[in-house]
């Protein structure tokens, strides 16, 4: 019998690796087209926000200061809707690494631990860090160039309307500035990656969605906190007449300056002009104001610090998500660069 | 070409139902030498039985001489046992006999009971 | 010991969590390339946890498995995997489903295969994963598996979800893969006779120990069912199971020396076998030469 010979040397030029990227995409389709949706609906937002919308509202600024004591008419609406408008594309521009982190965590990995597709998958001719590897890279391309693509425009629709529209936000403005930069991007990525590992941790899409929403926003939390620090800060003294320290920005610390030169923290009241305020002034021995803070130049500096901060976290936590995946399986370490 | 029915339950072990089965066909002259048994992947396709019963059963067969392998080409007939084909004078008889012993009021086991004996009278011993 | 070894254990234990009990310990076997091989065990017997071991998906605690002549995960393109509950993408079609295989697979992969499995089912290749029945999924996991063309088959109680004839003509399929291409097929259940025609090589687990492990000709051949006086003393030979009714003993035994010609004896079948080694966790491993790690 010639019916159980084994069968004849297959091919001997080198194997076709598999086509990840192609397998990829067919099964997140949805979660792709939310995606790009998602990144042209706010993008088209953005741009309403920082033309047509900044331009009324610049128009309607300029009709207000030229009216006189006895009143004229402006255009109230439009100064309205530009303020909502850039509020909430703000909040959809910050809500993104989060709406990311939700899905990573619910989707990508959890659920397919949970049901054994991606036990699957791993019989196939992919190795789970290879399929790891996969599943990171292509939703980070993606989420990087739609979140880098929302702050880009958000921050330029942010500079359009400074110093044509009296009410506008502040550089240091807490959702401007973290919806303005490279921090941004970062943080979306951040939100991937933290969602892949509570994936591989819990194996389960409920608790990797808790644990993933939570680690992010801790991480945005800690941040946001630790961002007056990561610089060094400038030193600015002032009069008491004023009613506030001068120099704005993102504040350090400011407080009082004593005849010694002692720095006394907080115990601001107001101008010296109030007897009240110079009383509690002269009680503290107080001859000025100081402010450290971070003025408009430390924009690039903290963006980037931050950035590194966040981008630092995600290789830490990808690294934590192979290695999990390496003692569970017991599959040689990945080769990220072979991921696609 | 010979399809062959594995019965679990029979107790005989399904090598040997094979074997069986293929004499059966050889007697009746449905298999005839030069025929081609059917390779092993279709027997096991067909009854979901190791590949290994298959072949045991085909070796079992050519050690009697009844059969072939040839290599590349599969296991062949090499000779017939139909001493008794449909029409033979032998068959005839025993046809009309049976036609008989139905008329006379002879059911199905009893028939089987008087054959089985006339058998057991005249080949006493031989193994069947 | 002649051939090579599709699956070889030596030590082999896994247990799931740091101070979570062992699910298999202890399990040294051999299986050569070319069987078709029966896992049978009571259930939570440590089956499953072998054969993922196998396919390269769990890392083992202690021990070592090597599968084809590597490590697991090495011989990932050879090996074809169908887990116990046949998980599919729900959201793809069966056609979608079969283009990840061509995706995820490299040129050993048949798409004839994958595509005659499926039609022979009278599947629509436009039909959701979702609103198959339990026989459809599995058939449609068998495609996968088989399309990959693989050497080593490893199926987790396969033939759970399927009525008669989709059993039959399963196994018939699986059949005729191992008789055309000479695959090693390892299929687990916990109902033997589902597997008795069809496979050529036992392993019985239990208890998260492989007790049996061979050929099951040699197997059967290598016991005896004695049925002897009451006050027989058996001490010549391994006895797997021994009970006595009034004068009457009777017993499973391996032979180590010649039987007393006035015992009635037999050959027992091969639940016989399987039922006194599993009502008797004491009894002794066995296994035949050609599968000792």
């Amino acid at each position: 019998m010639t019916a159980l010979a084994p069968s004849p040397a297959l091919t001997s030029r080198p194997a076709r690796s598999p086509h990840l990227l192609r397998w990829l995409i067919r099964l997140h389709r949805p979660a792709l087209l939310a995606w790009i949706a998602f990144v042209l609906v706010v993008g088209g937002l953005l741009l309403w926000v920082g033309g047509p919308l900044t331009d009324a509202s610049a128009e309607a600024w300029k009709q207000y200061n030229a009216c006189g004591a006895d009143g004229c008419s402006y255009d109230v609406k439009a100064i309205g809707r530009y303020k909502d408008w850039y509020n909430y594309t703000t909040i959809a521009v910050i809500a993104a690494p989060f709406l990311v982190t939700a899905w990573s965590g619910a989707a990508l990995v959890s659920r397919e631990l949970e049901s054994g597709t991606a036990q699957l998958a791993w019989t196939q001719a992919v190795s789970p860090a290879r399929w790891l590897a996969a599943k990171l890279a292509v939703p980070a391309v993606l989420i990087a160039v739609g979140s880098g693509l929302l702050a880009g425009l958000h921050h330029w629709a942010w500079s359009t309307g400074q110093g044509r529209i009296d009410t506008v936000k502040g550089w240091h403005d807490l959702g401007t500035y973290a919806a303005n930069g490279t921090a941004t991007a970062a943080m979306a990525l951040a939100g991937l990656v933290s969602g892949v590992f509570w994936g591989l941790y819990k194996r389960e899409p409920y608790s990797a969605l808790f644990g993933s929403l939570m680690s992010t926003g801790l991480l945005w939390s800690l941040v946001a906190i630790a961002t007056p620090h990561l610089w060094p800060s400038v030193s600015k003294v002032s009069s008491l007449t004023h009613s506030v320290p001068a120099g704005s920005g993102i504040v350090v610390d400011q407080g009082l300056v004593t005849s010694t030169g002692k720095h006394l923290s907080g115990h601001l009241c107001g101008s010296t002009t109030y007897g009240h305020c110079k009383t509690v002034y002269a009680k503290l021995d107080a001859v000025g104001y100081y402010n450290d803070y971070h003025p408009q130049s430390h924009y690039w500096p903290l963006q980037l610090t931050s950035t590194a901060i966040i981008l630092a976290v995600t290789a830490a936590l990808t690294v934590a998500s192979f290695s999990l995946l390496k003692r569970r399986t017991g599959s040689a370490p990945a080769r990220k660069a072979a991921a696609v | 070409m010979v399809e062959y029915r594995i019965d679990r339950h029979s107790g005989v072990a399904t090598y040997v139902q094979i074997v069986q089965q293929t004499k059966q066909a050889l007697r009746l002259g449905m298999l005839e030498p030069g025929d081609k048994l059917p390779t092993a992947r279709e027997v096991v396709e067909a009854t979901a039985i190791n590949p290994n019963t298959v072949l045991k059963a085909y070796r079992e067969l050519e050690r009697e001489g009844l059969v072939e392998a040839r290599r590349g080409l599969g296991t062949f007939v090499r000779k017939g046992l139909s001493t008794t084909p449909a029409d033979s004078p032998l068959r005839l008889e025993l046809d009309d006999w049976a036609e008989r012993a139905r008329e006379a009021g002879l059911g199905r086991d009893d028939i089987a009971a008087l054959f089985t004996a006339v058998l057991e009278k005249h080949f006493q011993g031989e193994p069947s | 010991m002649t051939g090579t070894a599709a699956i070889e254990a030596a030590a082999l234990g896994k247990r799931f969590g740091r101070r979570g009990g062992w699910a298999l310990r202890d399990c040294a076997f051999r299986l050569p390339a070319g069987r078709v091989c029966a896992v049978v065990g009571p259930n939570g017997a440590g089956k499953s946890t072998l054969l993922a071991l196998a396919a390269g998906l769990l890392a083992p605690s202690e021990g070592e498995i090597t599968v084809l002549g590597g490590r697991p995960g090495a011989a990932r393109e050879r090996v074809s995997y169908v887990a116990q509950d046949k998980p599919l993408y729900p959201q793809l079609t069966v056609a979608e489903t079969l283009r990840m295989g061509a995706d995820l697979n490299t040129d050993r992969w048949d798409a004839s295969v994958a595509e005659r499995v499926v039609a022979d089912g009278d599947l629509n290749p436009k039909s959701n994963i979702r609103a198959l029945s339990g026989g459809q999924r599995t058939r449609v996991a068998l495609a996968l598996a088989l399309a990959k063309r693989p050497e080593l088959l490893l199926l987790d109680e396969p033939m759970a979800d399927l009525d008669p004839l989709a059993r039959h003509q399963m196994m018939g399929l699986l059949m005729a893969q191992a008789a055309e291409s000479g695959t090693t097929i390892v299929m687990s259940s916990h109902v033997l006779a589902e597997l008795e025609d069809s496979c050529d090589h036992l392993l019985l687990v239990d208890g998260g120990q492989v007790r049996i492990a061979g050929e099951i000709d040699e197997l059967l051949a290598a016991h005896r069912r004695v049925s002897a006086p009451a006050d027989t003393v058996l001490d010549a030979h391994t006895v797997v199971e021994s009970r006595t009714t009034g004068r009457q003993l009777t017993a499973l035994i391996r032979p180590l020396a010649p039987l007393a010609a006035d015992w009635q004896t037999g050959t027992p079948t091969l639940e016989e076998l399987v039922l006194s080694y599993l009502r008797n966790p004491q009894a002794p491993t066995t296994k035949t030469p050609e599968t000792v790690a």
